[in-house]
This record gives C-alpha cells, structure tokens and sequence, in this order.
C-alpha cells in the first residue's frame, strides 16, 4: 500500500501535468484541458465533502459554504485589495477551516446529533453567509469583484495551462490527503463513527476529536478549491459561488463514485463533469440538471454503495464495456467526438457494473475449532474497582435510578437481577460513562468518571456490549476487534491490532469467522462478537448487558462458559441477566434492583431467598 | 406604527408559510421522510394556477380543484414508491433533493427561468386591500392566513378526533407496534402523504396570489420552510402554526427596522439557534417527538 503514496501519486501527477506541459507538442487541444480542469475542480471539492460525509457518515448540505468563502477571501483580498494571489490561497484555507470548526463546534457538541438535523443545519449556513455578503455590501461592493490574470512563471504557458496545473496539484494533494485518512487509524475511526458512533466512543475512540479534525479537513481543502475557483471563474458573485448546485455536484459524485473509498469522489467527478459538458455541447443545456437530479435519485436506489465497489468486483466487465462502445464509435466514426466516444464507453462501463444482478450464495463457514478454556482458578475478590455511590438518575421528571450504591471488587462476577424497568440498563450505561447521573459519584479503580466523555471512561477500563449487538457493519470482524485494539488505552497500529484480535477472537470461538462481515453471524455468535470487541479493551470491568437474551439452552450453555473463562482471566464481571439459573450458577455476589432503588447485595442463595426480592420478582402473593 | 404594521403583515405572511410546512412537518413526524420534493410541490401547484387561470380564465382560487387532487396523487405515489422501495428518512432526503432538481429544471423549461405573475384581469385578489384605521393588509395575505388557519385547525382535529388521527399518531410513536394492532402502514402513508400533497398544492395557489413565480423561488422557501417545521417541532401541525406567525413577525419587525437584507441573516441565524437550543421545537411539551 506505501508504493502508492510515494510513488503512484507522484507519477500519476507528472503524468497529468505532461498534457499542459508539452500540450504543443503532443497537440493536446486546450479545450479538453479546460474540461480536464473543471474535473480537477470538482474533484477537489467532492474529495472535501467526502472526508467528511463519507467517511463518517455525517452529509453535509453547505460545500457552497467552502467554495464561497474561499473564492471570497481570494475575491476581495487579491481583486479588490490587491494582496497578493498566493497568499490568498493559505488566507482562505484558515477561514474556511476556522468556519468548519465553528460549525463542528456548534454541532457535535450536541447530544444526540442525528443526520438530518446535521445535514440541515448545513444547509442553513451558506444561506446565512450568502446573506451576510448581500447586507455588507462593503465586502464585495455590491457589484460582483472583478479578478485579473495573476502573474506566473512564464514557462507554464498559457493561463489555462497555469490554471490547469494549479488546480491539478490541489486536486492531487486533496486526493492524497483523502488516501492518507483512509489508510490511517483517523479513517478506522470515521468508518466506526459511520457504522455505529456511540459504540466507537464506548470502546475508546475519541468521536468528538475525529469529528472536528474531519470537518476541519474537509474545510481548508474546500477553501482552497474556492479560492482557485474564484480565479477560473474571474467575476465573483454571491450567485455564483454559494450556489446549491455546489452540494447537489458533490453529493451526486460521491453516491455515483462511492463514499467509502477516496477514489469514489474522483470517478464520480470524472464521469459527472464529463456528461455534463457533453450535454451542454450537444445543446442539451436545459437537460444537464435534469439528468443529474434523476441520477441521483436512481443511484440512491439501486446502488447506494456506488461505482467503486462495483468496478473492483467485477473490472473487466466495465473495461470491455468501455473498450467496446468506445472503440465501436471511434472505428465507425460516424458520430461525434473523442469526448463523445470516451463518455458513453465510460457509461457503458459504469452501467454494466451497477447493472443489478443475483449475488452468488457463500460458501458455509468451516465448522467451528473451540478455543481450550485456560484453567486458571477463579481470582478471589481483591480491591475495590468500582464504587458507585447515591447514584440517582432523573430523565426529565421520570426517576429512573434513586440513590444506589454499589460496589465491585477485582475477580467479582456481579450479577444485576430485577424486574423490568428497574433501572439496571440505565447504571449500566451510567458505568460506562454514557449517561451522566443526576446525582452521586462513580469511581472507576479510584478515578472519578462521573463527568468524563465515555472514550476516556473506556481507557479507564470499564467495557460494555449491548442488548442487541451493533457491530460496526462495514467491518469484518476480526476488524471489529482490532478498531477497540487500535483506540484502547494502548493504542496498537492496525498491522499489531489485527494479529492481536485473532487471540480475542479465538477466546469466544470465532476464529472460523474472522473474515467474515457481521451480516453472516447470527444473534449467538453477535453476542460473542460483542464480548470479544469488549474484551479487547483489556477492561479492569467488563458490563454484559443482557449478552444472553433470545439464546437457546445450548447457546446460553456456551456463553456462560466463555463469561467464566473473562472472570477466571481476573477481569471483574457485572452482568444484567434475566435468567436466574444462570446468575446463580456464575454470580459470586447478586445485586437486586426495584424500581430504582437497591433491594438486595450478598451472594446468590441468601438474596435469592429473601423475601423482598421473591415478592419484587413474583409478585405480592408469592410469597404469601 | 410601522412597526406595528410590518409585524401585522409578517404575521398574516407566516400563515403561508406556516401551510407550507404542514405537510413537510407531518410527513417528516409521520412517516419518517424528509421529502424535499414537498417544495417541487408546492411549485408545481403554483404554476399550475398561474397556467390555469390564465389560459381557462377562471377565478384562480378555483384552480385547487384541479391541482390538489393532482398534487394528492404525486404525493401519494411517491410515498408509496418510498415505501415499495423501503426508502429511510436519510436516503428519502437525498432521493427527494434529486427529485426537487428535477422539477425545478421542468419547470423552468417550460415556463423560462423569467418572472411570470397573473395579469390583473385574471387574478382580482392582488390589487385589493382591507384598511383598519391606519393598517392596511393586502386581500391576498388575508386569504393566505384564512386558507391556513383553517386547514391547520381541520388537520388538528382530525389528527386528534378521529380514528385515522388517532392511528397515523401511533404510527408516529412506534410503526412496530402500530402495525401489531392492525395500522395498515400500506394505505396509512401514501393517504397521509397525499394530504400533504393536496396542502402544497393550496400553498402554491396561495404565494401565486401575491407572487411572480420564478422557478428558483423552490429554494428560496427552503430555510424559512424548514425554520417553521422544526422550530414548530417536527410532526405538530399547531407549532407549525405559532412558528409560522413567529418567523413571519420577526422577519418582518427585521426588514423594517433594519433592513430587509437583515431579515434572512436574522432568521437563519435563528433556525441555528432552535437546532442547537431545542432540536424538539420550541412549541413542543419536553419529548422528543
């Protein structure tokens, strides 16, 4: 993989900025670098937008935001103020960068952030700075800003030549920028951010952080683009620079192109910019949005994951597409031009791979090698681990937790029984650092963690797994193991991370399906997926929330042994379980809820027979 | 005085937008869609009126009669295409901002990117005016608030009063559930969506009144439209209303006593505001949804 960034994209540079530079020589005609540029443009921008909304999955609505303030900063400072072009350039990449942390500030402080209101609040933001340049007509002078040709060494050419190079060595950086994330353990954690964010942040990934060096990415790199737009340009406008059909462009490049990959963004631009000058060309003006609009539509449909996945599965078939309808054209040369042959062989290619088809049935997964459990004994109960003490939690006027205590100690395997609605899931979650209690104090191995983000309370060393599994979905699962590997409290490089989470995932027997993607595994083998991915946290206390619910006798049967084999391994155990049998055959110590308050603590056959607790769990007349 | 009547005025204007949102708010609670192509709707319905009024020379509120029903079918078979095609509320957004791409570019291909607005004989409304003492309100913004009153009050109460009220509020809270007790999700969304329809269409009707038409306007109603669904808290056709009148009054306080070139940087800045502050509405009790 390092022979591409040294080597390919340095090559793949030269060999684009070859066509300006010999353009005489090889009789290369201007036109087509003036097209050539405008795709180096948009991929610039679509890159943006996806290192962002593509890889973390949070879609933005305000690229225009981007392009206007950097072709701003450019328009007033160089055309009207006359400083000089090149230092424009940096000048924009800060605003604009600064803007993106403003907006990521703003937005993913909020709790619950979802999508949409992401994506609208986007929206809303190039309105607003397209408003504020309409008001200050100080900014821009009301009329629009004039840019002239700046100077450039006299060597390149012409100024489409210069223009051409400039942009290509954006579009190349942008590129490079969006290969590096993806290959480093910042895009591990947009992907895990994309899947499933609050289970990233509760294995130690620090969301925020990732986010806001997403958004701030994505907004020099657009800046800049803006920048050199203005200059292609030459008249600045609000019209033409905070336009929508900047994020209707970038949107439609990456879904066509496919969001996962950095080279998504680039196909996508590559196909968009070359049907929409065809378009224009054949005097189909009117028609080119049209097009895109329904494409976007179709594309949201029918391949959501776009043309990248597609190609790689199956290449020939899009190449002999291509080689075909091309070479069909160019031989008869009846019709058109080379652009003409080069677009539909490109469409040919690109609706033959998205072109829907059966997917092949897999072959069955190899049958199952148990790991051998470790036969160390059971550690007995040390020092305090956990202390969580008068902890209430109030959602809005509903009281879910009054005033519990609860202490775990190191080797314990606590058992947290009570009716429904007791409030066992919510202390989970207030031990994990995902809700904040109203009241009270946690301390975690004698660390307060009551006002800390669930990433660090993760480094602490207490681990979760949910009630319904959520597995990072675009991962295999060895992949799902080794992202809380790479982000623990030691965090290891990918290469160490995978070979270490073969062992976690020998440890619940999985290993037969470390390749595999989470969709393949049914509930049992999610749960243990759960487990594994906790347990790779090396957590001092590991919360198993109900990780036994909907399982048959024989699966319960081989999860309790594996939850034996973590507490045997000395890490302290607190599972939420409805079954009583399995409590007490593992539990060294029972905790009763009821209705927020804590009925019950002492080991399994005392609790059990108390009153109380009979009386909460069958009801009043039970007992009686 | 001015400013008493610049608030009267942004008020009566709320109203339009007010019935704008309605039925993207109730779509967006409802069924979980955030259509975009609501706007291409809402534009759909205008030019028609302007087109059948025109060429017909009929009284242009009577064009509903054709173009609610019309708009009642497009809404309809889009949420039964989203429903065929098990579309989510994210992916409903991007497909429906293709869709409304699309239409806006119809539109301007058939009736020119230029302004066009009803000649004075064709539509009486626009040079009309009701005066109170010094007031003076416009007929059409009259009719724009009357119209949306009325059918935000009549969706209010079906939406509390009747049993298909009754099962689409279900159907908000938990379609799961709703569906185990006999809500048939198949007939329940592209009924809902198809009402929603037939209001962008009277929308539409509405800003032809007092509007030229121009098919960029379609994203010009974008943030006012989207301030109003989600200050008046996502689903609640009645916050609709109260934000309406809310956005209306402050835009127009804004444009009178600064300058009407503030007023879309106040309001957008206060849409931020309501996102960051409560993103459940502000006219909603606490809960979400």
């Amino acid at each position: 993989m390092r022979w591409r960034s040294v080597v390919a994209f340095p090559l793949a540079i030269a060999a684009l900025a070859t066509l300006s530079l010999y353009r005489e020589t090889m009789g290369f005609p201007l036109f087509y670098l003036g097209v050539l540029t405008s795709v180096l443009f948009w991929t610039t921008q679509a890159t943006s937008w996806n290192i962002l909304s593509g890889y973390s999955g949070y879609f933005s609505f305000g690229q225009a935001a981007y392009v206007g303030v950097g072709a701003y900063t450019t328009a007033v400072l160089y055309g009207r103020h006359g400083v000089n072009f090149y230092l424009t350039i940096p000048v924009a990449a800060v605003l604009c960068a600064l803007l993106a942390a403003a907006i990521g500030g703003l937005a993913f402080r909020l709790r619950s952030l979802r999508g949409e209101i992401f994506a609208l609040l986007t929206l809303a933001v190039p309105f607003i700075l397209a408003a504020l340049a309409r008001i200050n007509s100080t900014i821009d002078g009301g009329q629009g800003i004039i840019l002239a040709v700046p100077p450039f060494p006299a060597g390149l050419g012409l100024f489409q030549d210069f223009l051409y190079l400039i942009s290509l060595l954006l579009a190349g950086a942008a590129v490079w920028v969006a290969y590096a994330i993806q290959h480093s353990r910042f895009g591990w954690a947009l992907s895990a951010i994309r899947d499933a964010e609050d289970v990233a942040e509760g294995l130690g990934v620090a969301t925020f952080r990732y986010k806001m060096l997403a958004i701030v990415a994505s907004g020099a790199i657009g800046g800049v683009g803006g920048s050199i737009y203005a200059l292609q340009i030459g008249f600045v406008t609000v019209e033409s620079v905070f336009s929508l059909t900047v994020p209707l462009f970038v949107i439609v490049m990456s879904v066509l192109g496919g969001r996962s990959h950095w080279l998504g963004p680039v196909i996508g631009a590559g196909l968009v910019v070359l049907l929409q000058d065809r378009l224009s060309a054949s005097g189909l003006e009117s028609w080119r949005l049209i097009v895109l609009g329904a494409a976007l539509a179709v594309l949201v449909v029918i391949a959501p994951d776009g043309l990248y996945h597609r190609l790689r599965a199956q290449p020939w078939l899009a190449l002999a597409a291509f080689a075909v309808v091309t070479g069909a054209l160019w031989t008869s040369g009846v019709w058109g031009v080379p652009l003409d042959w080069i677009l539909l062989g490109a469409l040919a290619g690109a609706v033959a791979s998205i072109w829907p088809r059966r997917p092949r049935a897999s072959a069955p997964a190899p049958a199952p090698a148990v790991a051998e459990p470790t036969g160390t004994p059971p550690a007995a109960a040390g020092g305090v681990l956990v202390e969580a003490r008068n902890v209430a939690k109030y959602f809005g006027g509903v009281r879910a937790l009054a005033d519990v205590t609860l202490t775990v100690r190191e080797g314990e395997l606590v058992g947290l029984v009570g009716p429904n609605g007791s409030g066992k899931t919510t202390l989970v979650s207030l031990l994990a650092g995902t809700l904040r209690p109203t009241r009270g104090s946690i301390q975690v191995a004698g660390r307060d963690i009551s006002g800390l983000s669930p990433h660090r309370v993760a480094h602490a060393g207490v681990a979760r797994t949910y009630q319904i599994p959520r597995p990072f979905g675009s991962m295999t699962v060895r992949d799902n193991v080794a992202i809380a590997l790479m982000f623990g409290r030691q965090p290891l490089p990918l290469a160490q991370a995978r070979r270490a989470a073969e062992q976690h995932i020998a440890f619940v027997g999985l290993s037969h399906l470390a390749g595999a993607l989470p969709t393949a595994l049914n509930l049992h083998q999610r749960q243990l997926l759960e487990i594994a991915r906790a347990l790779a946290t090396s957590p001092r206390v590991l919360l198993l929330d109900e990780a036994l619910a909907g399982l048959n006798p024989a699966e319960i049967d081989s999860a309790v042994e594996v939850i034996r084999r973590i507490q045997r391994s000395g890490t302290a155990v607190v599972i939420v379980e409805h079954l009583l049998r399995v409590v007490n055959q593992l539990a060294t110590r029972v905790v009763v809820l009821d209705r927020g308050t804590c009925l019950a603590d002492g080991d399994p056959k005392t609790v059990m027979s108390q009153p109380e607790v009979i009386r909460a769990y069958l009801g009043k007349r039970a007992h009686a | 005085m001015t400013t008493l009547q610049a608030a009267l005025s942004g008020a009566l204007i709320g109203g339009l937008y007010a019935l704008m949102a309605a039925g993207l708010s109730v779509t967006w609670g409802v069924l979980r869609v955030i259509n975009l192509a609501h706007f291409a709707m809402i534009l759909l319905g205008a030019y028609l009126t302007f087109e059948i009024a025109s060429s017909w020379r009929i009284d242009p509120i009577l064009t509903v009669a054709v173009t609610a029903p019309a708009m009642f079918v497009a809404g309809a078979t889009l949420q039964w295409t989203f429903d065929r095609l098990r579309i989510a509320e994210f992916t409903s957004l991007l497909l429906s901002f293709g869709l409304l791409i699309v239409a806006v570019q119809v539109v301007s291909n058939i009736w020119s990117a230029d302004f066009q607005r009803m000649t004075g004989s064709v539509n009486p409304y626009a040079t009309r005016s009701v005066s109170l003492g010094r007031l003076v309100f416009p007929v059409t913004t009259l009719l724009a608030f009357a119209f949306a009153a009325v059918l935000i009050a009549g969706a209010h109460l079906v939406m509390r009063r009747t049993f298909v009220g009754r099962a689409m509020r279900a159907f908000a809270q938990d379609r799961t559930i709703a569906a185990a007790f006999g809500i048939d999700h198949g007939r329940i969304g592209p009924l809902v969506a198809g009402c929603a329809g037939a209001s962008a269409a009277i929308a539409g009707m509405l800003f032809a009144l007092s509007n030229a038409l121009t098919p960029a306007t379609a994203y010009e109603w974008f943030g006012i439209v989207f301030a109003v669904v989600i200050l008046g808290g996502i689903g609640h056709v009645v916050g609709t209303l109260a934000a309406g009148v809310l956005v209306g009054v402050l835009s127009g306080v804004v444009s009178v006593l600064v300058s009407p070139a503030a007023a879309p940087f106040v309001l957008f800045s206060t849409i931020v505001l309501a996102l960051l502050l409560r993103p459940q509405g502000l006219f909603t009790a606490g809960g979400t949804r």
